[in-house]
């Protein structure tokens, strides 16, 4: 017997010591697969939910950059989020992980043809998508938990990024373990569930031995109904009040870890991602009367606007209203966003997600909000704005159950770059 | 677990290679294959895939027909059967003998795609129609272009003879201590020594886990040795629940000897019967590689979940006794491996370390259940028993019985 051979002398599967990565790297671009819409990455432009704005069409968003341009790009219709437990041994193993997870985000981002390896194993694409991953279809979030820092597991804990903590129990709270923290976040979002489950599998089933999935919810991001930003499931209008992602400045002051803030030099170009997991009470929400909803959280429920404005970007006036007589002092908006200059630097990014995940064991719908923010100090930011909602009136209809603190990292910059690589590389604890 | 075609290891008589001759009455209109008129320019159609295409003909006469404009790179070739039987093709190399690609039962008249990545080098196709000898097509030089797609030379049902014997051996011998351990097992349980079974018990269980009994391996006798309750009209409660999880059930559960006869002597009884079919039957070497993928499936579905724990919570130790059953195909695979799996080395030491992980699962002569397991390690278990199948997953494709003429 001959064995395994081929004419170039190169052998096919030759795996990594416990992952599929690198070898199965997809065909795409050889064979004329989509390149990624824009290799440069740096100043990549996405649109947000604006004022007035038609609900836009999102570009395709770009692997390649300074920046996971992921973090920045509008909500998709449908999201995975994945906190996995990394079970690889060692830092090497690490390494290889990432490297991985790279290479084949790379790939379901860029589009390809999946490739073919003949005889020596079965298709090393799930097929979903048919013969060819379309390039754009999907965008990749990978952010890193406090845990993969700690000092035993892979002697990182001298580079962690500084301001990354173990998401704390707020008061409001009820958390469960099971549906807390993580090693790594994967966040995979689409236009279709098929495009995000298809990323699922394949980037599990190329790092089975490297990582294991500690939970996973689902979300979806609602159609503007009928305009402007889309609903949230209590039936309002989440997130008009963001930051404006298309303007770089105030991305650099409020989004990315930028250099002088004190971080590892490995962290320049990450983002703090704060991820909350909210069960909604829907039945008992849909038993309060109008009014009371809409003093909760400080805007009218059909248009958006805020109680003393008349449309939905229309900007509340605080001052005008010391007593909180239009406005509630203890309203969702004006607890969370006092709209003073003091308080100016403490806006977060906000890219929450619808969730619905079936019945409780009592028949109560379980759906909620899938609750994901970036910011560049999330005690600055989250962990001020959340101290300032505790106790809120809204708190009766809401239950945090899960999430996690993750740091979202730089973009990776070209083909030989990969996820974590300035981390893993980097000398000792090295300073931006 | 899916597959296609039968993959039945235990089966009164073997198969013969190919097994169904299908050949014969089909009628097929005799489709002429130009040689793909859209290569003819050789140049890349537009496919809805975005890869050049290339139509080819299956057939006796003209296997590899239409393949007149080589190029390197992932491409499709679609493979038209001219014939009027059904055909295997192979798209392979002639120097070597090694496999690109196979597309099996292209039917008379219908045209199927196999889809490569070539590099520089030479290649041809090999048809073989189920009932006529294969016929290898013109030889293609490619020149340049980068390195191919990976390719194994084929494992034949004569490679797989001897290791199949071999494990069959194997096997009976441990169906003899099975026999003899079930025994003690109901002897136990017949004196009313109820402590005796439940220590008899698990050495017995995994004297049986290490045979490697997933999916189907010892057919129906399987289901009554080792089945649950899963499937029977009253579940755990059915009495037709029987076997070593029926008395698990009963031993953990505080159940009375006076219970427990009947079905610690069906136990018995049942495995002395496989014992005695199984040293009359031959298994099909051709399922010798799906064994040694599919036994770990078995314990990621039933063992590492608690599915199959009636209450002595020795999953782990049935993982471990399931590692074994894998080693002991994987051993007589091995040589036809070595030199096809270039993944082998990295497989083996996977191999060790789950080992080394589930043996630390027994302190004391204790196994912790699954469901004790700290979430570290529940992680670290699924992780590597799941790295595993994931690797083995090649040894079935690569170890599949081929036709070479």
């Amino acid at each position: 017997m001959s064995g395994m051979s081929d004419g170039s002398g190169v052998h096919g599967v030759g795996r990594r010591r416990f992952l599929r990565g690198a070898a199965l790297a997809g065909a795409g671009l050889a064979a004329g697969g989509a390149a990624p819409a824009d290799g440069s990455g740096a100043g990549v432009t996405v649109p947000t939910p604006g004022p007035a704005a038609a609900p836009p069409v999102p570009p395709p968003v770009a692997f390649h950059g300074v920046h996971q341009a992921s973090v920045l790009a509008t909500p998709r219709r449908v999201t995975a989020f994945t906190a996995f437990d990394v079970t690889a041994g060692d830092r090497r193993e690490l390494a290889d992980l990432l490297r991985t997870v790279t290479d084949r985000a790379r790939f379901l981002t860029g589009g390809g043809t999946p490739e073919s390896v003949g005889i020596t194993g079965p298709p090393t694409d799930s097929g979903l998508l048919g013969a060819r991953v379309p390039g754009g279809a999907l965008s990749v979030t990978l952010g890193v938990g406090a845990a993969l820092f700690a000092a035993d597991r892979f002697g990182l804990h001298d580079r962690a990024p500084r301001r990354l903590t173990t998401m704390p129990v707020f008061p409001d709270d009820d958390l469960r373990a099971d549906w807390c923290h993580g090693d790594l976040s994967l966040q995979l979002a689409a236009d279709d569930p098929d495009t995000v489950l298809h990323a699922l599998r394949d980037i599990a089933r190329h790092t089975r031995g490297g990582m294991q999935v500690r939970w996973r919810l689902d979300g979806f991001a609602s159609p503007p109904r009928p305009s402007g930003t889309p609903r949230n499931l209590l039936g309002f209008k989440d997130g008009t009040a963001n930051p404006d992602a298309r303007s770089a400045r105030e991305m650099d002051r409020l989004v990315w870890v930028g250099r002088g803030a004190g971080e590892p030099g490995w962290a320049v170009g990450g983002s703090y991602q704060v991820v909350r997991l909210i069960r909604m009470l829907v039945e008992f929400w849909d038993r309060v009367s109008l009014s009371e909803q809409e003093r909760m959280f400080g805007r009218a429920r059909e248009s958006g606007a805020p109680l003393d404005g008349d449309r939905e970007h229309d900007a509340p006036d605080y001052p005008r209203d010391p007593k909180g007589e239009v406005i509630p002092l203890d309203s969702h908006i004006r607890l969370a966003n006092p709209r003073t200059a003091a308080t100016a630097d403490q806006r977060i990014l906000r890219r929450a997600y619808n969730y619905d995940r079936g019945v409780d064991s009592n028949g109560n719908l379980d759906m909620g909000l899938l609750f994901c923010c970036y910011q560049q100090d999330p005690a600055r930011q989250f962990e001020t704005v959340q101290r300032r909602l505790a106790g809120e009136p809204l708190t009766d209809y809401i239950t945090p159950f899960g999430g996690g603190y993750f740091f979202a990292l730089p973009g990776v910059r070209d083909e030989a770059d990969w996820f974590g690589r300035a981390l893993l590389t980097q000398k000792g604890s090295e300073r931006s | 677990m899916p597959r296609s075609g039968p993959k039945k290891l235990f089966t009164p008589r073997a198969c013969g290679i190919g097994g169904a001759l299908l050949a014969g009455g089909l009628l097929a209109g005799l489709v002429v294959a130009g040689g793909g008129a859209a290569d003819g320019a050789g140049r890349a159609p537009a496919a809805a895939d975005g890869l050049p295409h290339t139509s080819v003909e299956v057939s006796s006469g003209g296997c590899g027909r239409g393949w007149r404009h080589a190029r390197p790179g992932t491409q499709v070739f679609d493979l038209h059967n001219t014939s009027d039987v059904a055909a295997e093709v192979y798209l392979k190399s002639p120097r070597t003998g090694a496999l690109y690609g196979e597309v099996e039962g292209v039917g008379p008249g219908t045209t199927r795609q196999l889809r490569v990545r070539l590099g520089g080098g030479t290649y041809a196709f090999m048809c073989l129609p189920d009932d006529a000898d294969a016929v290898t097509g013109p030889t293609v030089r490619i020149r340049g272009g980068g390195t191919g797609g990976p390719a194994a030379a084929p494992v034949t049902e004569h490679d797989l003879i001897p290791p199949a014997l071999d494990y069959q051996k194997w096997v009976g011998r441990g169906l003899d201590e099975l026999v003899g351990r079930t025994g003690q097992l109901r002897d136990a349980v017949a004196r009313g020594d109820l402590a005796g079974a439940r220590h008899a018990w698990l050495p017995a269980h995994l004297t049986y886990e290490r045979l490697g009994a997933a999916y189907g391996t010892f057919g129906d006798a399987d289901r009554k040795i080792n089945g649950t309750g899963a499937g029977l009209p009253r579940g755990d409660r059915d009495p037709g629940f029987s076997g070593f999880h029926r008395l698990e059930y009963g031993l953990w559960h505080g159940e009375s000897a006076g219970a427990l006869r009947a079905p610690a002597a069906a136990l018995a009884a049942d495995v002395r019967r496989l014992r005695d079919d199984w040293a009359q039957a031959r298994m099909e070497p051709a399922d010798l590689g799906l064994r040694a993928h599919e036994i770990l499936e078995n314990t990621l579905q039933f063992e590492l979940t608690g599915r199959t724990d009636h209450g002595s919570g020795s999953n782990l130790a049935t993982a471990r006794a399931n590692l074994d059953g894998t080693r002991a195909v994987l051993s007589r695979l091995r040589p036809l491996l070595v030199s096809r799996y270039p993944g082998l080395p990295a497989l083996e030491r996977e191999l060790d370390r789950a080992q080394d992980l589930l043996d630390g699962f027994r302190r004391g002569g204790r196994w912790t259940a699954p469901d004790q397991l700290d979430r570290s390690r529940r992680e670290r278990t699924d992780a590597l028993l799941g790295d595993l199948v994931e690797r083995l997953a090649s040894v079935a494709t690569l170890c599949d019985a081929r036709r070479t003429v």
